[in-house]
C-alpha cells in the first residue's frame, strides 16, 4: 500500500494522471478535443514549450536561485532572425539555424557572465535581459519588415515526417533522450546536480562552477532559439512578442515535472509531462472561451499552487 | 563577601555530560580566570551563568541567596552581563545603537531618546579613544568596521550593561597590544569598583597580567582554584593536562619514522595569508605531519591556502621539486593534492545525490572523463569504499541515508580512486563515531606507508599525539614550536599552545 502511495506521489505519475483526466474533461466539454488529429496538434504545441523548458530546466537544476526569465525574449528574437535570414527560401534554413543558435548562445553568455562575474542574482539579471531583448525587438521591427518561414521548415513542424508524426515531435523526443543521457550518464550532468545541491562542496571537489553556470545559461539560450525557429515554422510568420508566454509556462512545466526551484533535484522527463499538461490545460481554457489574459491568470495561480504542494518545506528555503 | 557561587552545577546534552560538576566562587572586586582545553566544559559553565543554558542540577547563589536564572533576560536582571565570543552585533546599525541595544533610553514610552542614547554610548566609546583605530566613530555602521573594532563594540556593549558580575569569553582574540592594554586598564578600574569579573583567555601572559585567581576545568569538572600570585604557568598547564601529561606519545601507535631519504612530498616556504604568516615546513614522503595548537590559530587557513581555496597568499609551495601554487582547488587536485574538511556539510557532501556521485568527482577531473558509465565507475568506487570499511546498501542510495561517520568515509573514498601525492586533513574526524575514527586513522597510516605526504590538523590532541611523526604547534597564525620524538607529549603541546605568541 505504501509502495503504491509513494508511486502515486511521484510528480511524473501525478502529471500523467492529470493529462489523462484533462483529456477526458476536454472531450466532454467539446467532443473531438481528444481526437488523434487534435492530440497531434497539442503535441506540436507542447514540443515548442518543451524545448524552451529543457533550457529552463538545466538552469534551475544548477541551483543558486537559477532561473532564466529571458527565454521568451530569445524565442521572439530568434523567430525574427530566422524569418529574415531564410525569408521563405528553403536554402536559408541552415544559415537561419546557425544564426539563431549563435544569438541564443550570445544572450545566454551575457546572462551567465552577469550572474557569475558580476554576481547579479539570476532573477534580476535575466529580467533585465528580457527588457533589453524587448527593446531590441521594437528597434528591429521599426527598421525592416519581418520575413517568412521557408516551406521546408513549416512542413517539418506541421506535416507528418515518419509514422504519421511531424518532425518537431521527433525532435522533441530526441531532445528528451539527449537530456536524459546528459543528466544521468555524463560528467557534465553529474556536475549540474553537484553545483545545484552544494555549490561549495562541488568547488572543493574541482568542479569549474563558474564555467558550468555560464554554460547552463548558454544552453538555455540555445534551446529557446531552437524553439523560436520552430515557432516561426508553426505560425508561418513572426509577430510581435510571439515568445512572451514562454517565460511563465516554461517555469511551470519544470516545476510541474518535479524539479525543485532550489536546484539539484529533478529531471527532464517530468518536465516533458509538465509541458504537455500545460498545453492541454491551455487548450481546455481556449475551448471554454477564456482569453489570453485569463489563461495567464490561471497559469500564474497554477504555479503558486504547485509551490504550495511541492515547494513546501525546505525546497525554497534551502 | 562572595558575590557569585556555583555549587555542583551539572549539564548533560543527551548522553554526553558537558559539565559533570562545576564549583566556582567569584568574589567582588576580582578577575577570576577560567582555564581548560577545548570541550572541557568552560563554555557550558559560562552559558549557565548567563542564562542561555539551564543546568540539570546544582545551585547558583548570588550574595549567598539561592537564585534561578531562567533565561538571558533573567540573568541581566540578576546583575550578570556577558561578552559573547560569537559576536552578537547588529551589522546594519551604528556603533552607538549597538552599545545601547540592551537598554535603549526611551522617551514618552515609545520613542528612542536619541540625545540620551548618544550621551550614554559616548561614555563607553570614549573609554577606548585613541586605540579604536581609523574610521571608528559613534555613527559608523558596525558592518563597516574591522574585526578588532567590532570586538571593541562588543566589549563596550558588555560594559554598558553596568552589571555587577561580568563574563568575558575570549574578549581579546582580535585586539592588538594597545587595545588589550587599554581594556585591562578598564578592567582594573571595574575591580576597584567591586565588580566580579570572569575572564576566559588562552594567552598565558594575559592571564598572569590581569587575573587574581584561576579555576581549572578538566573533563567537565572544576579541578582546582589557585591564587595566580602563588603559582606559575607550568603548574596551571599540568593541572589542565592531568596525570599522564608527561608521558611521551606511545611508540606503538606512531607509524615508522619517515625517512627524508625518500625525499620531500611537499615543501612550504614562508607562506603568508589571511590568518597565518611566515609558515615554513617540509613533509617527507610517508610522513604524517601534525598541525597542533588551539582551535583557529591558522592551521585550517594554511591547509585551505595550500589547496588553492583562499584568495590571497604569498610564499612558495613545492610538490616533488616542482613549484606548486594552486590557483583553485581544481588546479590543486589536478596536480596531486587532496583535501578533506571536517565540515563535511559545507565542503564535502553533495546532499541528496547518490553515493556514487559523491565518490566520483575527483576521478572525473583527474581522468578527464566526459561520459559516466555506471559499470566502470562502480568498479572504481567499490575498492575505495571498501578500503574505508564504508557501510551502505547500494551505490544509488542518497548519501544523506548514511550516518555521519559513513558520509565522511564516502568523502574520503573519493580521493582514493586516483591517489594524490599530498593529503591535507583539516580536522577530518569532527563529529564522527569512534569506530569510524579508528578506520580513518588505520587508512591514513597505510597511505603514509605507501609514500604519501600527509598533513593532519586535529582539534583532538590525542589524535595528533597518536598518529603524527612530528607536530608543529600553531599559535597566533605562526608555527611557534616543533615537537618530535620524545617531546611529543600532551604537556609540551599544551605549553606551546598556551604561551604568548
Amino acid at each position: 500500500m505504501n509502495a503504491v502511495l509513494s508511486f502515486l506521489k511521484k510528480p511524473l505519475v501525478i502529471a500523467l494522471i492529470l493529462i489523462v483526466a484533462l483529456l477526458y474533461l476536454g472531450e466532454n466539454l467539446s467532443p473531438g478535443f481528444a481526437s488523434a488529429d487534435q492530440i497531434l496538434r497539442l503535441l506540436i504545441v507542447a514540443s515548442l514549450l518543451g524545448i524552451v523548458a529543457a533550457g529552463q530546466n538545466v538552469v534551475i537544476l544548477g541551483g543558486r536561485e537559477g532561473i532564466d526569465l529571458s527565454v521568451g525574449g530569445v524565442v521572439s528574437l530568434s523567430a525574427i532572425i530566422a524569418g529574415n535570414v531564410m525569408n521563405g527560401a528553403d536554402g536559408g534554413i541552415v544559415p537561419a539555424i546557425l544564426a539563431c543558435l549563435a544569438a541564443g548562445a550570445f544572450f545566454g553568455l551575457l546572462n551567465g557572465l552577469g550572474v557569475t562575474l558580476l554576481r547579479i542574482p539570476p532573477l534580476v539579471m535575466t529580467l533585465g535581459m528580457l527588457g533589453v531583448l524587448q527593446g531590441l525587438l521594437v528597434v528591429i521591427r521599426n527598421g525592416i519588415p519581418s520575413g517568412r518561414a521557408a516551406p521546408g521548415l513549416s512542413a517539418f513542424v506541421t506535416q507528418p515526417l515518419a509514422l504519421g508524426i511531424p518532425g518537431i515531435i521527433w525532435l522533441w523526443i530526441a531532445i528528451g533522450l539527449f537530456m536524459a543521457f546528459m543528466l544521468t550518464r555524463t560528467v557534465f550532468g553529474h556536475r549540474i546536480y553537484a553545483i545545484g545541491s552544494n555549490e561549495h562542496a562541488a568547488y572543493m571537489a574541482g568542479v569549474p562552477v563558474r564555467r558550468m553556470r555560464i554554460g547552463l545559461f548558454m544552453i538555455s539560450g540555445m534551446f529557446a532559439a531552437i524553439a523560436g525557429l520552430c515557432l516561426l515554422g508553426y505560425s508561418g510568420s513572426s509577430f510581435a512578442n510571439v515568445g512572451e508566454q514562454y517565460m511563465l509556462s516554461s517555469i511551470i512545466a519544470v516545476v510541474f515535472g518535479g524539479t525543485s526551484l532550489a536546484g539539484g533535484k529533478g529531471g527532464y522527463t517530468g518536465t516533458m509531462a509538465g509541458a504537455l499538461l500545460l498545453v492541454i490545460l491551455q487548450g481546455i481554457l481556449t475551448t471554454v472561451n477564456i482569453d489570453e489574459s485569463g489563461r495567464q491568470m490561471v497559469f500564474g495561480a497554477t504555479l503558486l499552487l504547485l509551490m504550495l504542494f511541492y515547494g513546501r518545506g525546505k525546497a525554497m528555503r534551502a | 563577601m562572595s558575590k557569585l557561587t556555583l555549587n555542583g552545577v551539572s549539564k548533560a546534552y543527551g548522553a554526553t555530560l558537558a559539565l559533570r560538576r562545576g564549583d566556582l566562587e567569584i568574589a567582588a572586586g576580582e578577575v577570576h580566570v577560567l582555564m581548560g582545553s577545548n570541550g572541557s566544559g568552560k563554555s557550558t559553565l559560562c552559558k549557565i551563568i548567563a542564562g542561555s543554558v539551564r543546568p540539570d542540577g546544582g545551585e547558583i547563589l548570588i550574595d549567598d541567596r539561592s537564585v534561578t536564572i531562567s533565561g538571558p533576560q533573567s540573568a541581566r536582571e540578576q546583575g550578570i552581563g556577558i561578552f559573547y565570543q560569537e559576536l552578537s552585533l547588529a551589522a546594519n546599525r551604528s556603533v552607538e545603537e549597538n552599545v545601547c541595544l540592551a537598554m535603549l533610553p526611551v522617551k514618552a514610552g515609545i520613542f528612542v531618546d536619541r540625545a540620551a542614547m548618544k550621551a550614554l554610548a559616548a561614555r563607553y566609546i570614549d573609554l577606548f579613544s585613541g586605540v579604536s583605530g581609523d574610521g571608528f566613530a559613534a555613527e559608523t555602521l558596525v558592518g563597516n568596521l574591522r574585526a578588532d573594532q567590532r570586538q571593541l563594540v562588543e566589549i563596550m556593549k558588555a560594559l554598558a550593561s553596568e552589571a555587577p558580575i561580568l563574563i568575558f569569553d575570549e574578549p581579546t582574540s582580535a585586539l592588538d597590544r594597545a587595545q588589550v592594554d587599554r581594556f585591562f586598564h578598564i578592567l582594573r578600574g571595574l575591580k576597584r569598583d567591586g565588580r566580579g569579573i570572569i575572564f576566559i583567555s588562552h594567552r598565558m601572559d594575559e592571564i598572569t597580567a590581569i587575573g587574581d585567581r584561576v579555576t581549572i576545568i578538566r573533563d567537565g569538572e572544576t579541578i582546582k582554584t589557585l591564587n595566580l600570585s602563588e603559582t606559575d604557568p607550568a603548574t596551571v598547564i599540568r593541572l589542565m593536562v592531568g596525570g599522564a601529561g608527561d608521558m611521551p606519545a606511545s611508540q606503538s601507535s606512531a607509524p615508522a619514522v619517515a625517512s627524508f631519504a625518500a625525499g620531500a612530498a611537499m615543501t612550504v616556504d614562508r607562506l603568508s595569508g589571511a590568518g597565518f604568516r611566515n609558515v615554513s615546513f617540509e613533509v617527507a614522503k610517508g610522513e604524517i605531519l601534525g598541525l597542533g595548537g588551539l582551535h583557529g590559530q591558522g592551521q585550517s587557513a594554511v591547509l585551505r591556502a595550500i589547496f588553492g581555496a583562499s584568495s590571497e597568499m604569498s610564499g612558495e609551495i613545492r610538490i616533488g621539486g616542482d613549484r606548486f601554487d594552486a590557483k583553485s582547488p581544481r588546479d590543486a587536485i589536478r596536480r596531486g593534492c587532496a583535501y578533506v574538511s571536517g565540515d563535511r556539510g559545507r565542503d564535502g557532501v553533495i546532499a541528496g545525490r547518490p553515493i556514487i556521485e559523491n565518490v566520483t568527482p575527483i576521478h572525473y577531473l583527474r581522468d578527464r572523463l566526459m561520459i559516466a558509465r555506471p559499470s566502470s565507475l562502480k568498479a572504481k568506487a567499490m575498492p575505495a569504499l571498501e578500503a574505508m570499511h564504508t557501510k551502505f546498501a547500494s551505490l544509488m542510495h542518497p548519501i544523506n541515508s548514511l550516518s555521519g561517520g559513513n558520509q565522511q568515509k564516502v568523502i574520503i573514498a573519493r580521493w582514493l580512486i586516483d591517489k594524490p601525492d599530498v593529503l591535507l586533513l583539516d580536522d577530518p574526524t569532527k563529529g564522527i563515531d569512534l569506530s569510524a575514527k579508528a578506520d580513518l586513522f588505520a587508512l591514513i597510516r597505510q597511505l603514509a606507508s605507501e609514500g604519501l605526504g600527509i598533513l593532519l590538523y586535529s582539534s583532538e590532541d590525542a589524535e595528533l599525539l597518536g598518529n603524527a611523526n612530528r607536530i608543529l604547534v600553531f599559535n597566533g597564525g605562526s608555527v611557534t614550536r616543533e615537537l618530535t620524538g620524545e617531546d611529543r607529549t600532551r604537556y609540551n603541546l599544551y605549553q606551546a599552545a598556551y604561551e604568548a605568541a
